[in-house]
């Protein structure tokens, strides 16, 4: 789980009506004790109770003032939720105004390195249609999707380093009433069989109309076939090595009685 | 003699006839007029510019895509003046891979480039290039890879076409520093050399949409807007379209514009299925595609197309552009752990490719194209043929290797 917090970007907590999000959520913002924003968009989308003024631009004008800070340093900020900004805001909307968070560059006139922004966002897979939930997926930087079995939750956790192959993990969990995460190592006793998971590999040649393996003696039998254009290996090897100084094959002719070759006239049509 | 004899007068009508016999001509008669070298402006043949060759078929002027395997999937390389669109991969992963292999390839060419995306700055998109493979260090890479790589199946030899074992195996590098399609090392940074004597013009659309004020209803979406202005903009002021006859040297624009189509770039195909704007893409492809045709330029565009949920617009995409490809991760699908697939890391599909001043498509017989990224190298092969064993003594690889 520590994972989830290392890397910077778009964490996005995907939950369903079964296994809700909320308290992970809580105990991720418990667990990263660093620069914290907590912004509940169904009780104050305009961040009214924060700044006690109406601020231009809507919700996401309120979320890129409340990430506009002076002092530097890593900083999370926790939306709960997005679906309620995939609702009322056009995707393509909320889709730049992350990427605009989460990849803030401060650039005051010298290069600094980019701060580590972590924004932590709950979706409500259910909400949402196939584009939406695609569309976010492609930006986070870790997905974490809520499931479970036997009254036991489970996350399984996405993360994509830039570059690099995505790792998949599954973390089984629970949550204190204090909202400090326990985690757990595995799957709870279960009553239900579960399939094998040691599947067979599929095999490409078993279905095949025709025998393409060889039992032990035909292997000696065809081993041991003569072939048709007999050529013992040294004659072989010795046509093979290269000669020296010759690289190319070469003709061999032997004039018999009948050839007369003659220099002057290879043709042998002149009349003398 | 008489040649010789004249040497000593120096005269001036004389002094091309002495040229020419000191040079061991072979005939008396010489050719008097310009010659016919090429480089003169005025001459009727084609001006070579900087990483291009004519295609063997029809003459339509190639670059390289920088992958040597792509290229000769294509037909021998990109068409000057058209679009190579691939369709990226779930995770994004080889399709940002082939995006900088291409802008790679414009700077070792020194052609001038152009890089537009909504997610990352193109400065930083520059600074993650692969470097170059030079041929000594190319060799020593191949020759471990060949060494790891050996199967038992291979050692038996052949017991009857023995002959062959004597002929080189198929070269599967770059033969000398070829001057059309080079060879990158993915795991290694472009020096910071090249990269700032290259010329390079960068589009970065979360800069530009902040400076908007006004959003006047139009029917081509707002970013595509701006881009298409730029491209224009730089196609003008530098006259890739001839626009500037006083320029000495002809050059070619690299184009590359990332994750087209994603919402980042304020289109909604990947997030709804009836959209407002569901022709705005087509359409800048369309326009962008004008542009191309009268510049000397190649674009490259990488798409989410796994992420449009209206099937009919990729079939109006793949219409709208030149070549295309997709890209087919193993990466989470059940396909990671079929045997049949164990070797490599996704599929390639050619989806397209253009007829151009042609009545005849230039595809290639093999459809089977699979990809790995090995330590450092790219590859694409046929991956049907070395699973079944059916000819194990006789096994006839045909490797489409790129590094």
């Amino acid at each position: 789980m520590e994972s989830v917090l290392a890397l910077g970007g778009l964490v996005l907590l995907r939950d369903s009506v079964e296994w809700e999000g909320r308290s992970l959520l809580k105990a991720l913002v418990k667990k990263s004790a660093l620069w914290l924003i907590y912004h509940d968009l169904f009780r104050d989308p305009l961040s009214w109770s924060r700044t006690g003024e109406a601020l231009p631009g809507g919700p996401l004008g309120a979320l890129q003032a409340m990430c506009r800070r002076t002092d530097p340093g890593p900083f999370t900020i926790a939306l709960d939720s997005l679906s309620w900004l995939l609702l009322h805001l056009p995707c393509t909307a909320v889709c730049q105004a992350l990427c605009a968070l989460s990849h803030q560059h401060s650039r005051p006139g010298g290069s600094c390195p980019a701060e580590p922004v972590r924004v932590l966002g709950l979706l409500h897979e259910e909400l949402h249609g196939p584009g939406p939930l695609g569309a976010l997926s492609s930006l986070a930087q870790t997905e974490v999707t809520l499931s479970g079995a036997l009254g036991q939750a489970s996350a399984h956790i996405l993360s994509r380093r830039p570059r690099q192959r995505p790792a998949h993990q599954t973390q089984w969990f629970s949550i204190l009433p204090d909202f400090s995460l326990d985690l757990q190592g595995g799957p709870p006793l279960e009553s239900q069989p579960h399939p094998d998971p040691h599947t067979p590999p599929v095999d490409p040649t078993a279905r095949v109309t025709f025998n393409l393996h060889l039992s032990k003696k035909e292997k000696e039998a065809k081993d041991s076939l003569t072939l048709p254009f007999q050529f013992s290996s040294e004659k072989q090897q010795a046509l093979l090595r290269p000669r020296p100084g010759q690289a190319t094959s070469h003709i061999f002719y032997e004039p018999d009685a009948y050839d007369d070759l003659d220099q002057e006239d290879p043709d042998d049509d002149l009349d003398v | 003699m008489a040649a010789v004899a004249t040497c000593g007068t120096g005269a001036g009508s004389t002094r091309s006839i002495v040229a020419t016999t000191s040079k061991n001509n072979v005939t008396s008669f010489q050719r008097k007029g310009p010659r016919a070298s090429g480089t003169d402006s005025g001459c009727s043949r084609l001006v070579s510019i900087a990483g291009t060759r004519p295609s063997v078929r029809n003459g339509q002027l190639l670059v390289s895509t920088g992958l040597p395997a792509l290229d000769q999937l294509l037909g021998g390389g990109l068409a000057v003046g058209t679009v190579l669109l691939i369709e990226e991969d779930k995770y994004n992963i080889y399709s940002s891979l082939l995006f900088k292999y291409f802008l790679a390839e414009g700077i070792i060419n020194g052609h001038t480039l152009l890089v537009a995306s909504a997610k990352e700055d193109p400065a930083d998109i520059l600074q993650e290039l692969p470097a170059p493979l030079l041929d000594d260090n190319y060799k020593k890479d191949l020759d471990e890879d060949i060494c790891n790589h050996q199967t038992p199946d291979s050692n038996i030899k052949m017991k009857i076409a023995w002959r062959y074992q004597l002929l080189p195996k198929m070269e599967s590098g770059p033969v000398s520093s070829s001057r059309f399609g080079h060879y990158y090392d993915a795991s290694k940074r472009m020096p910071r050399e090249l990269i700032e004597t290259s010329k390079w013009h960068g589009f970065f659309f979360p800069e530009k949409l902040s400076s908007t004020l006004n959003k006047e209803p139009c029917s081509l979406t707002h970013g595509y807007r701006r881009l298409l202005q730029f491209i224009q903009k730089v196609i003008y002021e530098e006259g890739f379209d001839g626009s500037n006859p006083q320029k000495k040297q002809k050059n070619i624009l690299r184009i590359g514009i990332q994750n087209l189509g994603s919402p980042l770039w304020g289109d909604d195909i990947c997030c709804t299925e009836n959209c407002d704007n569901s022709h705005s893409l087509t359409k800048f492809l369309y326009v962008l595609r004008g542009l191309l045709r009268t510049s000397l330029s190649a674009c490259i565009i990488t798409m989410p197309t796994h992420l449009i949920q209206n099937r009919a617009i990729i079939a109006r995409i793949t219409n709208l552009s030149d070549t295309v490809v997709g890209l087919e991760s193993f990466i989470g699908s059940e396909r990671e752990t079929n045997p049949l697939y164990k070797d490599y890391h996704g599929l390639i599909h050619i989806r397209q490719i253009p007829r151009l001043n042609n009545l005849i498509y230039d595809v290639s017989d093999v459809k089977d194209l699979a990809f790995k990224l090995k330590r450092k190298l790219f590859t694409i092969e046929i991956h049907t043929q070395k699973k079944f064993n059916l000819c194990i003594e006789e096994e006839k690889n045909v490797d489409y290797n790129t590094s």
